[in-house]
């Protein structure tokens, strides 16, 4: 087979500089999961409805299946694996295990980066805006129903943290 | 609800655990992306594969003419169906003798019998290339096309092309059952009632698509077969078959599977090719599947054709049906259940939680040039709970009498359990009546009327739907025979307590999210008398786990959770017996309890399970004939039957025909319950795809058999704002026949959902006579229902 033309391309992926040498076609996605060997994000559509490969670029929630990796360099993208550190949930997944917002867990990680994106935008959420602000994340499993709490359990959780920074 | 006494040799130890709302264990690796499944292994020199499928739904391969692709056998590779030739044929294991058989060749050799059909696949070092490569020959295949058959109705229309020649006709199966007498139901009736049913074609559609990625070790003569199943021991011993290895030469691991709702227990052809492909190149090969490809070429389900007369009394009593169950099964009758799955189960679950004591079934099944039918949560059962709970109403509404108190009439009392219904199911204890009066109960059904009254005047249409349901559990020998569709099964657990005192808890069932490492490390921790952090569950690997058929029809609570707790007993007394002798006292007087053996009203006398454990293994002075604390249990159960109510409040916009759902009342009896954390969440997830079924889901075909919905623009599942809070309530009616009088659950949502739907929708639109015929209630067909265009069932 005729192979394309490769360049050289610097993603920064939670925090970290990461130099990928790949075809200008490579959608954002593959090269998180197969160039950078972060398989977290997950793939339900590759065509841009189901909001599994949800991941932050410069803070905003965008699909990695529907842009290439090329159009990311220079911003600061982060995937699930950049929640939690050391070893310790971060208040949006803390709120998932203790509201039992996941089954399966393949809709999780694009659910996570996308309630991510809902509370830096609105902090404080109704139920309705939480439901309005997920609705572009299909899940196949838990009917919503614990997603929308976990999201409620999470805004809450933020809330607390920042009025105990506040105070202190 | 009865007050049911377990039996004490069914009874399981049930302590800390059992019963309390525990948070899943296997979270953390979820939350984290550390999870793996199967697209995200890899494996050095791996090759990836990619499908060539039929654009046609009905035609003869004529040639692929693999010439066009550069590279051949260097960085490409091609195999056609010829190349496939003495991998046997799939056939389903359904043991009737009249029904006809499609054997399907992993990928077609002659003819193509659906758009997605397998022509071909292509294999190259990266997915991109193999894309293109794929691509490319998709266009160097020449096929002559055949008439499409794209319809029951077509398959069975004179002329009608075969989809199998050699067996003269497209109609695979067709067979009358009476049970009780229904001529005499008939000549007692004052009225009958009638209907013509059509369920839509809707699937699984898990998040995760389906794949597999197989690895042949030539010198060691092994092959490893990672997919997306829910039974990795029977994909073993098929895989095995198919390829003509021997068993103990082949590993199935399941890793982790982002949903599979029943799609994923039968073999795909996939499961087949893969494998054999990697034995050919010696090489690695993974193929995922894309969700376009999904949409096209893996099962779907549910559709059918039901055609129903009612007899009943003036007062609303069911004295008799006759109901004609009609299969459309798609290109082939399918590996596993066939293409009866759906038609056959509907005819036996039909009675549902009501007293029917006369019922004359007709099953049929024809094929089509679709994809093939099998296996999505509530087989059968969701169409013929949908579609009896829909006649209930409109009996009720041309009656005079209220939906609720009809079903009151009718409904079996939990101390008329156990019951053998007319099509020989033997429920075994229950909660019908007092479910659907919970339900009523909850959603305050007096106000909800006085309200729905005062809205009517001001041009609003609300509408509240009931929906009764029994669901068929426990799914081993004798309930697949209640079913209609026998299947000899077992599963097995392996408890093992190691030299420091922690559990290993072996499987044969397969999660892909129900939580069974937190249920059965519940039950374990129970069992043993330990806490549930010294508690690990494994399961998925056919080399780590006992065999046994996995996880399908809610069978792995009250199946794998009766052996875990089976071989946690006893385990447990080979405990007692090894600190019996070191505390040189009777096992009898013995307790353990937060992972201390103590003598029962003397604590000071005691030893911690690590240091029992420890001399168990590894001092001969006190250890057992058979030193390892080890225990391998199966358990085939009797059938049990789970029970419940949903109730659906819905609002239709008359000018535009969309339904909004306002609010679910769900009550579930499930029996013992393990974890009520995760039964409620399986309830809401459950409904949640029946409102997918009601209001959106369809596979759409033309007439000219070509699919109109392969990308989920056009396939709709349910999204965050289309569901209203569902509220789930519980009865526990333990089983008297079942071990811990556990019953397994997981299915009624989706059987009950859509019927609960399709109620409210007629209820609201009652003033215009409304009588749903066929779902989803897409706003076209809700306006024709209004009468405001076309016609209703047009
Ligand atoms: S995989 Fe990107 S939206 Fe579905
Ligand atoms: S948890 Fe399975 S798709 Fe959301």
């Amino acid at each position: 087979m005729a192979t394309n033309p490769k360049q050289v391309v610097t993603l920064t992926v939670n925090g970290e500089a990461h130099e990928v040498l790949i075809e200008g076609r490579r959608t954002l996605a593959d090269v998180l999961r197969e160039n950078v060997g972060l398989t977290g994000t997950k793939l339900g559509c590759e065509h841009g409805v189901c909001g599994a490969c949800t991941v932050l670029l410069d803070g905003s929630a965008v699909r990695s299946c529907l842009i290439f990796a090329v159009q990311a360099e220079g911003a600061e993208i982060a995937t699930v694996e950049g929640l939690a550190e050391d070893g310790k949930l971060d208040h949006v997944q803390q709120a998932f295990t203790d509201n039992h917002g996941l089954q399966c867990g393949f809709c999780t990680a694009g659910m996570l980066m996308s309630v991510h994106a809902l509370l830096a935008e609105n902090p404080d959420p109704t139920e309705d805006e939480i439901r309005v602000g997920l609705n572009g994340n299909l899940c196949r499993c838990t009917g919503y129903q614990n997603i929308v709490k976990s999201t409620a359990a999470a805004a809450a959780a933020g809330k607390a943290a920042r009025s105990s920074a506040q105070a202190s | 609800m009865s007050e049911t006494i377990i039996e004490s040799h069914l009874a399981i130890r049930k302590d800390k655990w059992i019963g309390k709302p525990t948070k899943r264990v296997e979270d953390p690796r979820y939350l984290t992306g550390t999870a793996r499944y199967v697209a995200d292994l890899e494996l050095p020199r791996m090759l990836h594969a990619v499908y060539v499928r039929s654009p046609h739904p009905h035609a003869r391969i004529l040639s692929v003419d693999t010439s066009v692709l550069p590279g051949l056998g260097k960085s490409v590779w091609v195999f056609t169906g010829q190349d496939l030739r003495d991998v046997p044929p799939l056939i389903d294991h359904v043991a009737l003798d009249n029904l006809l058989r499609t054997p399907q060749n992993v990928i077609a050799i002659d003819k193509v019998r659906f758009v997605g059909d397998a022509v071909a696949v292509v294999v190259a070092g990266d997915r991109y290339a193999a894309e293109d490569a794929a691509e490319q020959l998709s266009a160097a295949v020449e096929y002559e096309v055949l008439p499409p058959v794209p319809s029951v109705e077509a398959a069975n229309a004179p002329g009608a092309a075969l989809l199998f020649d050699d067996l003269g006709t497209n109609e695979i199966y067709r067979q009358t059952e009476k049970h009780g007498d229904t001529e005499k139901a008939f000549a007692a009736a004052d009225r009958v009632f009638t209907t013509r049913f059509h369920h839509n074609r809707y699937g699984a559609a898990p998040m995760e698509t389906r794949g597999v990625l197989a690895n042949y070790e030539r010198s060691e003569q092994q092959l490893t077969v990672w997919s997306s199943t829910q039974m990795p021991h029977f994909l073993r011993s098929v895989i095995a078959g198919q390829l003509g290895l021997p068993e103990h030469r082949v590993r199935v691991i399941a890793p982790e599977v982002g949903g599979g709702f029943g799609q994923k227990m039968c073999t795909s052809p996939e499961e087949i090719a893969i494998p054999f492909i990697a034995l050919q190149l010696g090489r690695p090969v993974k193929w995922i599947e894309d969700r376009h490809e999904h949409l096209l070429a893996a099962t779907q389900a549910k559709e059918e054709f039901i055609n129903l007369e009612v007899a009943v009394s003036n007062e609303g009593k069911l004295l008799g049906v006759r109901g004609e169950f009609i299969g459309d099964g798609g290109g082939y009758s399918f590996n596993t259940e066939s293409a009866l799955i759906e038609p056959a189960l509907a005819a036996k679950s039909f009675p549902g939680p009501y007293r029917i004591e006369a019922f004359d079934e007709e099953v049929a099944a024809s094929l089509t040039n679709k994809s093939p039918v099998a296996a999505y949560r509530g087989v059968g059962w969701t169409a013929a709970n949908t579609v009896r709970e829909i006649m209930i109403d409109e009996i009720a509404r041309e009656l005079g009498i209220d939906p609720v108190e009809i079903r009151r009439r009718n409904m079996l009392r939990s101390d008329e359990l156990p019951y053998r219904s007319v099509t020989g199911q033997l429920y075994d204890s229950g909660s019908y009546l007092e479910s659907l009066e919970l339900a009523m109960k909850t959603v305050d059904y007096d106000a909800f009327r006085t309200m729905q009254e005062r809205l009517r005047e001001q041009g609003r249409y609300l509408g509240l739907g009931i929906s009764s349901y029994v669901e068929q559990t426990a799914w081993g020998s004798d309930s697949s025979a209640q079913a209609g569709t026998p299947l000899p099964s077992h599963d097995n657990s392996t408890v093992t307590v190691d030299p420091s005192g922690t559990v290993t808890v072996a499987v044969s069932t397969s999660c892909h999210g129900q939580g069974h490492e937190t249920s059965y490390a519940q039950i374990a921790a129970d069992g043993l008398g330990v806490d549930m952090a010294d508690v690990k569950v494994v399961f998925g690997d056919t080399l780590t786990s006992p065999y046994g058929l996995g996880t399908y029809a809610s069978r792995s609570a009250v199946i794998g959770g009766a052996t875990v707790a089976r071989a946690s007993a006893d385990v447990r007394e080979q405990i007692l017996k090894v600190a019996a002798n070191m505390l040189e006292a009777n096992p009898d007087d013995l307790v353990i309890e937060d992972g201390t053996i103590s003598v029962a009203g003397t604590p000071s006398v005691s030893k911690t399970l690590a240091e029992v454990a420890y001399a168990a293994y590894w001092d001969s002075e006190v250890r057992s004939d058979e030193p390892m604390l080890t225990s391998t249990r199966f358990y085939d159960p009797p059938a049990t039957y789970a029970n419940g109510c949903v109730v659906v409040l819905a609002e239709v916009d008359a000018d535009t025909g969309v339904v909004t759902l306002d609010r679910i009342v769900a009550i579930e009896d499930c029996g013992t319950v393990i974890n009520p954390m995760i039964v409620e969440a399986q309830v809401q997830g459950a409904i949640v795809q029946g409102i997918g079924g009601a209001l959106f889901e369809q596979f759409v075909y033309g007439d000219d058999g070509q699919p109109l919905t392969t990308t989920y623009m056009d396939y709709l599942i349910p999204t965050s704002t289309d569901v209203p809070p569902i509220e789930v309530l519980s009865l526990e009616s333990p089983s008297p026949f079942s071990i811990g009088g556990i019953k397994g659950m997981g299915e009624g949502g989706q059987i009950a959902a859509p019927a609960a739907v399709a109620n409210a929708v007629a209820d609201a639109l009652a003033p215009f006579g409304a009588r749903v015929r066929k779902l989803p209630l897409a706003p076209d067909y809700v306006l024709r229902l209004m009468g405001k265009i076309g016609s209703p069932n047009g």
